[in-house]
């Protein structure tokens, strides 16, 4: 035996139980609490989903017999379910799981490319427009749009001349005017644009997509999308833009690189978890849409979280069975994608660029 | 090739950094920046590399006016304190990435990289990340990364202030073979006035933005154009008594000393080097001084006596041997004394 396994533990049993061995554990007790408490919240997270997969797996008298959970035991499982949804409803299915795939992914590429881009000016560039040159651009916006709409004149001598208008004022005003706009104040307003809550402004986007025929389209959904997560990448992917040391930056500006080869070599592969996690966050998002996909589209553009909702409005009652094996088809990928991407996650790939 | 700065000033809204610098680097020359924190030194490297933009003047390398042109088109390289590595690329990628972005063809590239890992010793590391190798490995390939593109000027920053004190000078002395080798021009920032002393050919010492004196290491040492000159350069720095010059002759607290320099000045002060200092009996020594502290160094023993207010550090044999607050006499040779107007800090010749 070691020497340090001869020594006798000299401390009574009440600190045994409540005083932790050494800095990095835990007391017996509150171990045991602490764990207890997680155990149970887990099962509480654990459960529903627990409960959607032996769903799938009853029939519809099991249902409505009551709560049972133990298959074998309370009840027989049966394909019954899925052989419904995959063989009978088969083509809706395919096609909300299409329609979902093409439009998060798409979303997610595109939000992700003009987002990054975005977080990256706001990160490494100075902006400061001037206040009243905004001002003046929104005037004269205003009144371009109420020229043509109420005096019906041509849109392009309207839009000509309102451009014209907005260099002169610049011109001639732009110099005077010291108030700026600084890259705090532009970011904040894009993050603000998530306050309002998504159902304030669902009308104004139908009346939108309606008026340009793209209701009920992928499209409109990959737009909506697009845009209402874009603040929620530049807002990220700002921070992680912002940790990387400049001095990497300008030394492969001096050796050569544009602006573009820098983001594309040096900036986008040490943000990779960053860029990683956000992709998943921004792809679970619209993976999940629910609100403005049951504005924006019917039956043609239908997503998986609609015809999941749309299971329990049938004329057949709700089909608690077939419901669950959908949520079951819909969350596999994400959960998936999850595992797979977890390696990208958590890990230190700055170590080692900047000090010996 | 050259690099010359005419008349270049920078300002960050309304603190000026650098005050109308005038500084030309000749051809295969080292020209080392040197300063302490806050004197514009760093600023004025980044403006030549074109990292920072010039509020006035103009900067010319190899005779072509690049005030205005991107860091890019400068072909200058740059070395960083931080050294700037790629973490996520290999040795390899990290030393041609310069040639890559330039659209090298890869052979070529492969030729290159090869070439200069194995005149920094690199050979073997390729295949490495920057965070499998030490310091020192690090810096070299920062300079390899420099090298590889053949540019007509090296910006060093600070290159060797992470690396630790062995190593420092280790690398001191290959950062001097290879430009001595190279002969590419090269301008150096340091604040380590060893570093200065050892690798340049010319100093530019600058404080507060602006230049105060360009020479050779030992010019600046040997002939400091101010006070500040005299007291930045040497270790430990320069004695300094302040008194009043009277027509050649320095008094302070009832001592005269006579000096070759003939002029009048109310405010003066009065400059000489540890070691032009020797220890003296008590009657024949310039100043009556008690014993502060004794440093053995190794080769020498540093003495810090005190005389009146004034503090002096003479450099004394290593064999030399006293009891603090003993009193002593100092000494100094009448020609290697310094004298400085006070409120200007002008040298007096």
């Amino acid at each position: 035996m070691s020497e340090a396994g001869q020594k006798r533990d000299r401390r009574t049993a009440r600190q045994r139980l409540f005083e932790a061995p050494s800095i990095d554990r835990m007391a017996p007790v509150s171990g045991f609490l602490v764990y207890a408490a997680l155990v149970l919240w887990t099962l509480v997270v654990l459960f529903p989903i627990y409960w959607i997969l032996i769903t799938s797996f009853k029939t519809a008298i099991d249902v409505n017999r009551g709560p049972v959970y133990l298959p074998w035991i309370d009840f027989t499982p049966s394909l019954n379910a899925w052989n419904d949804l995959l063989i009978i409803d088969f083509g809706d299915t395919v096609k909300a799981y299409t329609n979902s795939l093409i439009i998060s992914t798409t979303s997610t590429l595109l939000c992700i490319t003009i987002g990054t881009m975005a977080a990256y000016a706001l990160a490494r560039f100075n902006y400061r427009p001037k206040f009243g040159n905004i001002f003046a651009f929104a005037i004269i916006l205003i009144a371009a749009v109420a020229t043509i709409a109420l005096f019906k004149v041509d849109w392009r001598v309207t839009s000509a001349t309102a451009a014209g208008l907005f260099f002169l004022f610049i011109r001639a005003a732009g110099r005077r005017m010291k108030g700026t706009v600084g890259n705090g104040d532009i970011l904040f307003w894009m993050i603000s644009q998530r306050i309002l809550p998504p159902v304030v402004v669902v009308v104004p986007i139908y009346l939108m997509f309606q008026s340009v025929s793209l209701l009920d389209t992928q499209l409109a959904l990959t737009l909506t999308y697009c845009v209402a997560n874009l603040p929620i990448v530049v807002w990220l992917m700002h921070d992680f833009f912002a940790t990387i040391p400049l001095d990497m930056e300008e030394s492969a500006q001096i050796d050569g690189a544009t602006r573009f080869a820098i983001f594309w070599d040096i900036v986008l592969p040490l943000t990779k978890n960053g860029l990683v996690a956000t992709a998943l966050l921004i792809l679970i998002f619209s993976w999940n849409e629910y609100l403005l996909a049951l504005f924006l589209s019917t039956s043609k553009a239908q997503t998986m979280p609609i015809l999941v909702a749309a299971m329990n409005a049938g004329d057949r009652g709700i089909l608690w069975w077939t419901m669950c094996v959908v949520i079951i088809v819909m969350i596999v990928p994400v959960v998936l994608l999850t595992l797979f991407l977890q390696r990208f996650i958590a890990k230190g790939l700055l170590l080692g660029a900047v000090k010996g | 090739m050259t690099v010359e700065l005419e008349r270049v000033a920078k300002s960050f809204g309304p603190v000026k950094v650098l005050h109308e610098l005038d500084l030309a680097a000749r051809n295969g020359e080292f020209l080392v920046l040197l300063g302490a924190s806050g004197s514009g030194k760093t600023t004025a490297l980044r403006m030549i590399a074109g990292l920072e933009s010039v509020s006035s003047g103009r900067i010319l390398i190899a005779g072509r006016d690049v005030t205005n042109v991107l860091p890019k088109n400068r072909d200058v390289a740059m070395v960083f304190q931080s050294y700037a590595l790629y973490p996520h690329k290999t040795v390899f990628e990290n030393i041609g990435y310069p040639l890559k972005v330039r659209g090298l063809r890869n052979n070529e590239l492969t030729a290159r990289v090869k070439e200069v890992a194995d005149q920094v010793q690199l050979g073997s590391f390729l295949e490495r990340y920057p965070r499998q190798l030490s310091g020192g490995q690090r810096q070299r390939v920062a300079l390899a990364r420099a090298m590889v593109r053949r540019p007509v000027a090296f910006l060093m920053d600070e290159p060797l202030s992470n690396l630790d004190a062995k190593l420092r000078g280790h690398m001191r002395a290959e950062l001097k073979h290879m430009q001595h080798r190279l002969g590419t021009t090269t301008i150096y920032v340091t604040h380590d006035q060893i570093e200065a002393m050892t690798l340049a050919h010319r100093i530019a010492l600058l404080e507060e933005g602006k230049l105060q004196q360009l020479d050779t290491p030992a010019q600046i040492y040997n002939d400091p154009a101010n006070l500040f000159v005299a007291q930045f350069i040497g270790s430990p720095p320069m004695n300094m008594v302040r008194g009043e010059l009277m027509e050649g002759i320095f008094k302070t607290r009832g001592k005269d000393i006579e000096t070759a320099i003939k002029q009048s000045r109310k405010k003066a002060v009065l400059g000489v080097r540890p070691e032009d200092c020797s220890i003296s009996g008590t009657e024949n020594g310039r100043f009556r001084a008690s014993i502060y502290a004794t440093e053995l160094i190794g080769d020498h023993v540093l003495v810090t006596v005190k005389a009146g207010e004034d503090m002096l550090t003479i450099k004394a044999s290593k064999n030399f041997n006293a009891a603090t607050e003993a009193v002593i006499g100092v000494d100094f040779p009448q020609d290697r004394l310094f004298l400085f107007d006070e409120e200007t800090g002008v040298r007096l010749k």
